[in-house]
């Protein structure tokens, strides 16, 4: 009876703050005149840039990811292990900051790159260069679920092809190829998603481009900023965004049904990795080049950005921006609210997330992976849209209700929160489902209340995925722009915005100390979680 | 300690009944095994009792007190119960030492009485001296310990055992089977059991329910199920018994093919009916004489003083034990009945 009401009172919650503001988005979205705006001057223009450089990153990811996923999985390629947490780094750190790197080092006139190699050689501005870095960015979403797809795939099975004729290359071609292509190719769909919903990277890599490659993100920030009628532009655009958003979940969960068709189950499977012979070294060299340049040129080249005296300049390094920049009262004040509203998405997520894990309510899981799926700009429109105006509620004819949240940081934490509830809900959801139902059964038995059975058995046993939960979190919003581009308060930044307003219009420098910073926060905490995890590991 | 009292038990999932009008009354002091195969609505009983399964009709009294009235259902944490689980539920992030402690903080008892209890419970379980490790450094006999410590700590009216014992390995069980009995005269608590071996029920139990299909099929002491089943099913899940379904005329039983002749103490009209027979109860015989059938042996097997012989009569197997003989596997060999039950329809 009582997890009825809690989870009918969960779903109004998500109704109110996620669900009718998303309605009333698709109400305007195709409101009168909807036709006209698409009409509109750029408008198809950056559609097009959306579709472009979303399927370019998605082919770069595929086709680079894919064939090192392969050499990781099923060969003896060499600092497998290595190259395995480097490609773990892409997804941890957010992708403007790939970005900044890459116009550090490949701006067409101070680039570092082009400092060595001559003056124009490298452009990383226009729709190539956002479909590589965005590419490049999305390599841990086809590489990781490719490797676990590999890894389902029993030894045995390339062994009958060597048996049968078949040289290590053919071999690799004839069997984990074809088997792991449904998973690479739902990871590159996943790649298109974040790609087209991304806004950083296409911000600052085309927008100043010559001639400018919009889209739909990008214009859609632009409407935003001209006010009333740019708003109800921005609405109607979103659609596109939408539509390709759901378009692709409906191609993923067709190509995820039919990748889990043939592969084992993983108990008795044998990994006998097939060797490389002479090929082995030059092998593990390319890929670990090919790393390097993806992941470890650019963070180094944010590094060099934040030293450089001024931009552009290689000599007489310095680390003063680093101090003028942590010391900035305007730093600081966007520290202090970046820090206070990712604590509490993050506590609110992990503690939303477990409430509705515990409801068992497979539909409102769904809900909740539902708007993470969705793009946060379509998202952030939807608060916007819905919250600009003040929502008064008249109850018992009497009390009115007023609901204020348009221009508030309260705002853009119901945003963070929504935004990242599948978290909560996918750790606590998963947690749950490995625990023994006895443990809560003997609290009760001694002498504990539902409630405090729970409390005492069977959070305890749901750290580690709690824990998880609210890390990542934490750090997402951290480092957030997306949604807070739109939604910050007039004179409130957060770090996220910040960094960008510094990237964009005036110091790259001030922006790299602070894209440095958040680098170290993330490689701080992945190396402690992994520590700890692997301690508790070794104990058990 | 207190009584148990279940009347007319009903409990369903879905469309599929569990438990079928189960009543029962557990004495003070004394210990009742739920015995019977999986499925059979044994624990489904038991989490009934327990409060955490609420029954669809019936009633569950605890001592003077209803707990479960069809209505209305105390929770399982006001029943004054204790319970252990056949999966140990020692809280793994809590000492051994904080697992028993539980049930008395629960209580809000002072800090030195918990802990003089907490050790006193340990010295019961043989557990002395261990309060300080984790749950992850004990083996799974140990871990049973720690859950029957907890579930006696706070002394309980009643202890529900689920299959205590079924998760550990044959000696373990011997020896805990043992020190539950030992406890048992020790505590002098209620004590419901479930199981689904025969030999832990008849060993420790003063009543044993034979459940099948969410009915009680005999509810008796230990000894009445070898003297007395009172159903073919009881004879056969409890004594092993082979089960032939035929029919009784004059004096002889005819099952498949074979006519055998009743032994004298089968005094029973013509009739269709199951004939339960032990093993043991089979005569094995290499000479002829009689008009007892002849039974091709399919297999031999050497169960040290007496050997098992097995026949395939058409889809039935018929397991018989008796002293060995010099015979191998397809000689004709002559099998009679020296003891047997008749159960007509």
């Amino acid at each position: 009876m009582s997890s009825k009401l809690v989870a009918a009172g969960l779903f109004s919650v998500l109704a109110v703050f996620a669900l009718v503001p998303l309605g009333v988005l698709l109400l305007r979205s195709t409101g009168e005149g909807w036709l006209s705006v698409w009409r509109e001057d750029g408008a198809l223009w950056a559609l097009r840039g959306t579709l472009l450089t979303a399927s370019g990153a998605a082919l770069f990811a595929l086709v680079i990811g894919l064939p090192v996923a392969i050499l990781l999985g099923r060969t003896d390629l060499a600092w497998a292990r290595a190259a395995r947490t480097l490609l773990t780094l892409p997804s941890a750190i957010p992708p403007y900051i790939w970005a900044m790197g890459w116009v550090a080092l490949a701006n067409p006139r101070a680039g570092l790159l082009n400092l060595v190699l001559g003056p124009g050689t490298l452009d990383i501005y226009g729709a190539a260069g956002i479909a590589f870095v965005l590419g490049g960015a999305g390599l841990p979403l086809v590489v990781l679920p490719t490797l676990a797809a590999l890894s389902r795939i029993d030894a045995s099975l390339e062994e009958a092809a060597r048996l049968s004729g078949a040289s290590v290359w053919k071999t690799l071609l004839a069997v984990p190829v074809p088997l792991a292509l449904p998973s690479a190719l739902s990871g590159a769909a996943l790649v298109f998603l974040s790609s087209a919903s991304s806004f950083g990277v296409p911000y600052i890599l085309g927008v100043t481009a010559n001639p400018p490659t919009p889209t739909l993100t990008t214009r859609l920030y632009g409407e935003v900023l001209m006010g009333a009628g740019g708003l109800h532009r921005a609405a109607v655009l979103s659609l596109g965004l939408l539509v390709i958003a759901v378009s692709v979940l409906v191609l993923n969960a067709w190509l995820s049904g039919r990748s889990a068709v043939r592969l084992s189950s993983g108990k008795g499977l044998s990994h006998r990795p097939l060797p490389l012979g002479r090929a082995r070294w030059v092998t593990s060299l390319l890929v670990m080049a090919l790393l390097a340049v993806v992941i470890i040129l650019p963070l180094s080249a944010v590094f060099l950005t934040s030293v450089q005296p001024t931009w552009g300049e290689l000599r007489g390094l310095t680390f003063s921006h680093w101090q003028g920049v942590l010391s900035s009262p305007r730093t600081l004040a966007a520290a202090g609210r970046s820090a206070m509203l990712s604590l509490a998405a993050a506590a609110l997520v992990t503690g939303l997330g477990l409430a509705i894990a515990t409801t068992r309510r497979k539909w409102l899981e769904t809900v909740g992976d539902g708007i993470f799926a969705l793009p946060g700009t379509v998202f952030a429109l939807a608060l916007i849209v819905t919250f600009s105006r003040d929502l008064r509620f008249i109850a018992f004819e009497r009390v009115a209700l007023v609901l204020a949240l348009g221009n508030t940081l309260t705002l853009l934490l119901i945003a963070y929160v929504a935004k990242h509830l599948a978290y909560g809900i996918r750790n606590s959801s998963d947690g749950l489902s490995q625990l023994d139902p006895s443990l809560a059964e003997a609290a009760r038995l001694s002498g504990a209340s539902g409630p405090r059975a729970f409390l005492d058995a069977v959070v305890p046993q749901l750290r580690g995925p709690l824990g998880a939960a609210f890390l990542l979190t934490f750090l997402t919003c951290m480092t957030e722009l997306t949604v807070s581009v739109l939604l910050v308060p007039t004179g409130a930044e957060v770090l996220g915005t910040l960094v960008f307003e510094l990237q964009s219009y005036a110091d790259p420098a001030s922006a790299s100390v602070i894209a440095c910073a958040f680098i170290v926060m993330i490689l701080i905490v992945i190396t402690t979680t992994s520590v700890v995890a692997r301690a508790r590991g070794a104990r058990r | 300690m207190a009584s148990v009292e279940l009347t007319g038990l009903f409990k369903q999932y879905g469309a599929t009944p569990v438990v079928r009008g189960v009543s029962l009354r557990v004495e003070p002091g004394s210990l009742l095994a739920l015995l019977g195969p999986s499925g059979c609505g044994k624990t489904t009983t038991l989490r009934l009792i327990a409060g955490l399964e609420t029954p669809d009709a019936g009633t569950i009294a605890i001592g003077e007190r209803l707990v479960s009235d069809g209505a209305q259902h105390v929770a399982p944490e006001k029943r004054g119960l204790g319970m252990v689980f056949q999966s140990y539920a020692v809280w793994p992030h809590k000492s051994v030492e904080q697992n028993v402690a539980y049930p008395l903080q629960l209580q809000k008892r002072s800090r030195e009485e918990i802990s003089q209890r907490v050790s006193e419970a340990l010295g019961w379980v043989r557990l002395t001296g261990l309060g300080g490790r984790l749950p992850q450094q004990l083996s799974g006999g140990q871990l049973q310990r720690v859950a029957l410590a907890r579930a006696l700590v706070a002394k309980p009216g009643v202890l529900l055992l689920d299959e205590p014992l079924s998760n550990l390995d044959l000696a373990l069980r011997e020896e805990l089977r043992g020190e539950i009995a030992a406890l048992r005269a020790r505590l002098g608590i209620t004590m419901i059991l479930v199981t689904h071996d025969q030999s832990e029920a008849l060993a420790l139990a003063d009543t044993v329910a034979v459940m099948n299909g969410g009915r009680i099929e005999q509810l008796a002491a230990p000894e009445v199920f070898y003297r007395a089943p009172a159903t073919p099913f009881v004879a056969g899940f409890v004594g092993g018994a082979n089960l032939l379904e035929g029919r009784a005329e004059g004096g002889f039983f005819h099952w498949r093919e074979s006519r055998f002749t009743l032994p004298a103490e089968v005094s029973t009209a013509n009739a269709e009916g199951v004939l339960a027979v032990r093993p043991e109860d089979f005569l094995v015989t290499l000479g002829q004489g009689g008009g007892e059938p002849e039974l091709t042996l399919s297999a031999r097997l050497f169960a040290g003083q007496q050997v098992e012989y097995r026949f395939m009569v058409g889809e039935a197997v018929l397991r018989c034990m008796g002293p060995p003989l010099a015979v191998s596997p397809g000689a004709k060999v002559r099998v009679s009945i020296a003891r047997a039950l008749f159960f007509a329809r």
